[in-house]
Order: structure tokens, then sequence, then C-alpha cells
């Protein structure tokens, strides 16, 4: 018996990742959770485990090669000899996505990210970037640029314009973006403030493989509209989410998304299948509410990177920033959420988490739903989780001691593996 | 028909068709015959530095074929005088650094003779030059200085690629009622490749796509067209179609040429072999952000000699000249 391993998709604009190393030789050991190879997709590495233990039996795909997600890169066999039809185990494994000839609706902005200021000199942007935008009256000021600098170039208008044609109306004609992932019974995602759904790359990988999951960037947030009100209230962002979903899906929130998940599930039982909240809250504490303050000015100020560096502290724990490889993945993983929100947006999102604060204190005990809280030992920022799963009648509550504000990040398997038992039990 | 000739041999044909097909046209120069050509002498006559007019004078004879003192200014006045009163002269400036001791004729009277008597009088003249680096002649005989002459209005300059337009630019030159000023790159004046047959002109004015891509336009002129083609191949290999745009008129410019193409790629690079200051590849990026600036997907780029004068060593000379290899990779750099 052999299990198959293939190159991962790791976020929603993944198409293909480069595979860099083998960190097994061919016929060697591996154990589960052992550093088997390293992949490179968006500029950015990861490191993938093996995730079963058995020996390397076979590699399919070299280091340097590029290849669609879902391609067979190697097996692991229980022997490191006996009968293996190599042929035969690719015929029933090699699964590659077809990639896109044209860039996909988001794919661009994320690894442009980290290049583009939100303001602070003007944006580069090329002449006929200008034009085409003019002409197909999209706003300049929020599209990436993949050019030289971050300079916005006419292909990224067309794709903007593309992916703003595939935006998700949640009607008084605002469009969102949703993207969406695999099939099955869907679920929604709802990120924390400041950060798009890619800061849920890892668990929207594992949910995919059973689940439709659809991930809701809120107003002002990618490439979701951005009007211009002076408060964004959080009921706005559950209004919006049930506006996207027909029927009862699970849904998972992530901090100020944990906040709309609770919404929703008061205002919207019916549309609420199951709930997971992490690192949810109900007041918001000084220090958060200084933290978001800091977040907006410095978002304003500077780029993407400073603001995710400046971050880090915040979200983190301090077990996870003494690693510098993983502190400077996370940045750029960061940085390329947080590049994803404009700056006057997230002065309205702040107002609109100042002023949802405590309002629902008393309404807790009225969520029906079955309902996972993640919470984290080493949270700063919210750091009364616990007590919203007591204030939930059918609440479990899964602690991670040694992790920060960021745990589908920093502890993203391990909140995966316990979102999908939890999803697949409800 | 056709067949295979260098650019030289294709401007000495070009120069036969014309002295055959109108009387009128005689070819003066220094050492344009040089040599002796006297009844029964046997030496073989020169034809100019280069060889280009050479077995001219035999088929023409010395009342066509005017070897002249070595003074420009004498040269071009006499070719200007010539022209205002009836012939059709071509003058050889044997190199066209030798403008500065020449400039005259040119600029104050075959430029403005026909404006200044109201149309009333025509300057049929053509002046033949060698230009540019490639050769090894050093400084003071290695310039490309058409960016003098095609700034000048009445002067018409143009420069061909290859010799099937040096033949049919030089007829359309020597048959144009107004001065032109061609130019024969030392780069590619032993360049062979297919001419036709016979008479026939190439029209001044109108630029030639070399090559068509999409992805980039590469606009050269002379000596530097090779260098584009060359260049287009490289980034070819790497999956970058580039159009390749020949100048071939210099004065005047085929602007819609030149914008037609930066239309369809957004990016243009511009490739000179002249120095960057005041030339031909500043006057294409001023032409590209002026009338073309909704187009640009990328900023215009001048690939040009360094402002400096031409060395004479053939190792400086070859860095001094601009290359496929610099071209390919500013347009690599253009993302």
């Amino acid at each position: 018996m052999a299990i198959p391993i293939s190159m991962p998709k790791l976020g929603m604009t993944m198409e293909e990742g480069t595979l860099l190393q083998w960190e097994v030789d061919v016929g060697a050991p591996v154990e589960k959770g052992q550093l088997l190879y390293v992949i490179e997709s968006e500029k950015t590495e990861a490191e993938i485990e093996a995730p079963a233990s058995g020996f390397l039996r076979h590699v399919y795909v070299d280091a340097g090669e590029i290849v669609p997600c879902g391609t067979l890169l190697a097996a692991i066999a229980d022997a490191p000899d006996g009968d293996f039809d190599a042929d035969a185990f690719r015929q029933e494994h090699d699964r590659p996505a077809e990639v896109e000839s044209t860039p996909v609706p988001s794919a661009p902005a994320s690894p442009a990210a980290p290049s583009q200021p939100h303001v602070g000199g003007r944006r580069a942007v090329a002449p006929a970037a200008r034009k085409l935008a003019r002409e197909l009256d999209v706003d300049l000021e929020r599209i990436p640029g993949t050019g030289p600098g971050g300079r916005v170039t006419r292909e990224d208008v067309g794709a903007y314009a593309d992916a703003r044609a595939a935006l998700v109306g949640v009607g008084d004609g605002i469009g969102l973006e949703v993207p969406r992932l695999g099939a099955g019974d869907p679920v929604l995602l709802l990120p924390g403030f400041g950060t798009d759904v890619s800061s849920f790359a890892v668990q929207t990988a594992g949910l995919a493989e059973r689940h439709l999951v659809l991930g809701v960037n809120p107003q002002g947030v990618g490439l979701s509209d951005d009007p211009e009100l002076e408060v964004h209230p959080v009921s706005r962002t559950a209004a919006d989410a049930a506006a996207v979903i027909d029927g009862p899906v699970h849904v998972v929130g992530a901090s100020l998304g944990a906040a709309a998940a609770i919404e929703l599930a008061l205002e919207h039982p019916d549309r609420v299948r199951s709930l997971t909240l992490i690192t949810p809250f109900v007041h918001v504490g000084a220090r958060l509410r200084a933290v978001t303050d800091a977040w907006t000015r410095i978002a304003s100020e500077a780029s993407a990177e400073t603001l995710a560096r400046a971050l880090l502290p915040w979200l983190f724990s301090p077990d996870w920033l003494a690693d510098e490889t993983a502190r400077e993945r996370g940045v750029r993983g960061l940085a390329a959420s947080v590049g994803r929100v404009r700056a006057p947006a997230l002065a309205r999102i702040a107002a609109g988490l100042r002023a949802w604060s405590g309002t629902r204190a008393e309404d807790l005990s009225r969520i029906g739903a079955p309902t996972l809280v993640v919470v984290a030992g080493a949270d700063l920022l919210t750091p009364n989780g616990a007590a919203v799963a007591t204030a939930i009648p059918q609440a479990e509550c899964l602690e991670i001691r040694a992790a920060g504000h960021a745990v589908a990040v920093e502890a993203a398997d391990v909140v995966t593996e316990r979102l999908v038992s939890h999803l697949a039990a409800h | 028909m056709s067949r295979k000739l260098s650019t030289g041999r294709a401007i000495n044909e070009a120069l036969r068709i014309a002295m055959e097909t109108d009387p009128d046209v005689i070819l003066l120069g220094e050492d344009v015959v040089g040599g002796g050509t006297l009844e029964g002498d046997d030496l073989e006559e020169m034809g100019g530095v280069v060889g280009t007019t050479k077995g001219l004078v035999k088929q023409f004879g010395r009342d066509r074929v005017l070897d002249t003192p070595i003074s420009e200014m004498g040269l071009l006045g006499t070719a200007v005088g010539a022209a205002a009163t009836g012939l059709r002269p071509v003058a050889e400036l044997m190199f066209m650094d030798f403008l500065g001791v020449s400039l005259d004729p040119l600029l104050n009277q075959a430029a403005k003779l026909r404006y200044m008597f109201g149309g009333k009088v025509r300057i049929p003249l053509t002046v033949r030059t060698l230009c540019g680096a490639g050769m090894q002649a050093a400084a003071q005989h290695s310039q490309s200085l058409y960016w003098i002459t095609a700034g000048i209005p009445g002067l018409k300059t143009v420069i061909p690629s290859n010799p099937a337009d040096a033949k049919g630019l030089l007829l359309a030159a020597i048959r144009d009622d107004n001065p032109v000023v061609f130019c024969e790159p030392k780069l590619v004046l032993n360049q062979v490749g297919e001419v036709p047959e016979g008479d026939y002109e190439v029209p001044i004015g109108v630029a030639n796509l070399a090559r068509e891509g999409g992805d980039v336009s590469l606009v050269g002129f002379g000596g530097t067209v090779p260098i584009a083609l060359r260049a287009a191949d490289l980034l070819a290999a790497e999956g970058i179609q580039a159009d390749v745009l020949d100048l071939r008129s210099l004065a005047p410019l085929d602007e819609e040429a030149i914008l037609t193409t930066l239309e369809k790629t957004g990016s243009l690079v511009v490739v000179d072999e002249s120095t960057p200051r005041c030339g031909i590849a500043s006057d294409v990026a001023a032409l590209c952000v002026d009338r073309g600036f909704d187009f640009l997907n990328t900023p215009v780029r001048r690939v040009t000699a360094p402002h400096a004068p031409v060395p004479f060593s053939a190792v400086l000379e070859k860095a001094y000249l601009p290359s496929a290899e610099r071209v390919a990779a500013t347009v690599r750099e253009l993302g």
C-alpha cells in the first residue's frame, strides 16, 4: 500500500507550485510529521510535512519543477522495496488542476501587495492602465500593480475589471469578492480585522477537500466594494454574508470575523448550520482598541510590510516569534493579507468594531448552533474568548496554550484538524 | 529576380541605374574616382574610400564622375550650385564627421533656397555619407551625426538597414527634387542580402515593420536594425515576441508607424548607435509620450551609445555600440 503525495493548494489563488527541495532521499524512511519537501508559490515558501510514516518509495517531480496543484509528487510506501508500479500509481493519483492561462481574479493582489504603499507619494500607473481604467470605469486606487516597483499595468487593470465582474452582489449595488474553492457542504469564512480571507489559507486548503469554501472579503477588503460610510457596522458584514449564501452553512469567523459570525448566528439563525469562533470577543478591550488604532494609522503611512512587522508581536506568541524562518514567512503572508485592505476602509471598520463592543454580551445564550470556540493562551488582543464559549449553550472550547491571537495561522494545522472534525460532526 | 549583394554593391547598382536613366545625374566627391582612369591607363580606380563608386567612371566618364579637391565646403557648395542650376548631383561626403567643415551649403543653402525663392528653385541634391562606428575608424570618422541633418528643416535624411533598402532608398533620394542626406552606416555596409534586380524605389518617409511580434516594440534604423532583430531572437526564446520597426527615414519621420506599433504593444525600446542627447532616440521617445501617451504600458527606453566619443580600440568600440544583449536586457527590465 502506498500513499500519494501531491502538490498542495495552499490558498485560493494558488494554481501551481515550484518544488524547491526534497528533504528525504528516495528509499529513505519518513516519519509522519517529518519535513518532507519545500515548495514555493506566489513568492512564499512552504515546508510540507509527511502525512504518514513509511518510506519515500518514488519521486515523480524533481526539485526545480513547477507543477499545477494536485500533481502527484511522490509515493510513500510501507516498505522500501517490493511490488510498486510507479506508472499505475501515477495513473491513479495524478490529478493536476487546470492552470488558467489568464490570471484568476485575486491572483495578482497577493504577491504584489507588499510592494505597494497605501499612500505616500503618487502610485506608479502606466498611462495605458490609466486610460483603460477610465474606459472601464474602475477605481485605479484599488488596483494592485504587478509591474516593476508595483507599477499598475494595462494587464492589471484588465484582470481587476474581470475580477470585479465576478463580484457577488449583496444588494444596494454593492459587490463582494468571494473566492470559492472545493465542493461539498458550504463553509463560510469571515476574516479578522484588517485582513482578507487569505489569512485562512491553511484552513481553506484543508476544508476544500470536502467542502465548498466561500471566503467572504467584507466591504473595503480585497476587491470588495467600499462605500464611503463613516462607520462600517459589524451587522453589515453579517448581513452581507447572509446575502452571499442560500441555505444553512458552516460559518467560521476569526476575531472581528467571529463578531460578524455571532451577529449572523443571532440575526439569521436559519443560515447557520454550525459556528466556529476563533479568538472571539464581545467587549473591545483597551489594548485591542489601541492596536486597531495603530493598525489604521500605520496602514495609511507605511508599506504593508512595515505594517505586518509592527503587528507581528501583537498577533503571535513569543515562541513563534523566536523562529526566524517562521517569522519572515509570517511577515510575507501577513503583508500580503493586510495589504489588501485600504487604509480608509480600516477606519470605517474600526469604528464599527468599537460601536459593536458590548452590544451582544447578553445575547450569546440565544445562539443555538453547535459552536466551536478556539482560544489562544498567548492572545493579547482578545484574552476573554473562553468566556464566550461559556456563554454559548452548545459550545465546545479548544484552547491552544502556546499560540497568539493569530492562532489560525500560528497553529494552523491543529485548528484545521479540529475545524474539519467539528464540521464533520454537524 | 534578385541576388545577393552587399549594401555597398547595392548602392553602386543604384548609382549606375540612376545615371543610366537620367543624364543629369553626376557624382562628385573626394576619391570617388580615385586612381588612374585616363585613356590607356590600366590602374584600377579606388571608387571612393571604401570602393562604393568603383567602376562608374569607366561607364560614365570623367564628365559625370568627378574627383574634387580635399575641401568639403567646396564640394558641397559645388553640388548645391549644380543642383540649383539643373543637374541632379550626388555628392559623397566621405565621412559624416566632415559635416563640421561643410555645413553651410547644406544648412543655409540647400535647405533654404527653395523656401527663400518662393518655390522657384529646386535643389535635387543627394549627399551620400558614411556614418557610425564599427570599422575602428576612431573618434573623428565614426560619428552618427544624422541627428544634425534630420533636425534641419528643408533637408531629408534617410538611412538604410539592408542592401535592398539601400538601393531603393538611394534611387528615391536621387530622384527627389529636394536635398536628401543618404547615410551609409558602416555596420551594414558589408552586410549581404537579397537585392531585387532592376529599377525600383523605396519611398522616403515610410518605415518598415521588419518583424512582427506584439509584446514589445523595438525601433531601430540603419545599423541598429540588425541589432534589434537579434535582440528579438533572444527575446523570442524567452517567449517575448517583439515588433521590430525599421524607420528607414529620419526626416520625414514615419510617426504613424511608430504610434501604430506602440499602440499594439504598449512598450517601446528605441535603439540608436548615436549619442543620447538631442538625438533620434530622444525624438522617438518624445513622440511616444507626446502623441502616444495613452498607449504606454511601460516607460519608453532608449538604448544608445554613451555620451562620449567613439573609441578606437575594437574592444571599447564594441562596448560602446548598442548590442542585442543590452536591448534584450532593457526589454526584460520593463517587466
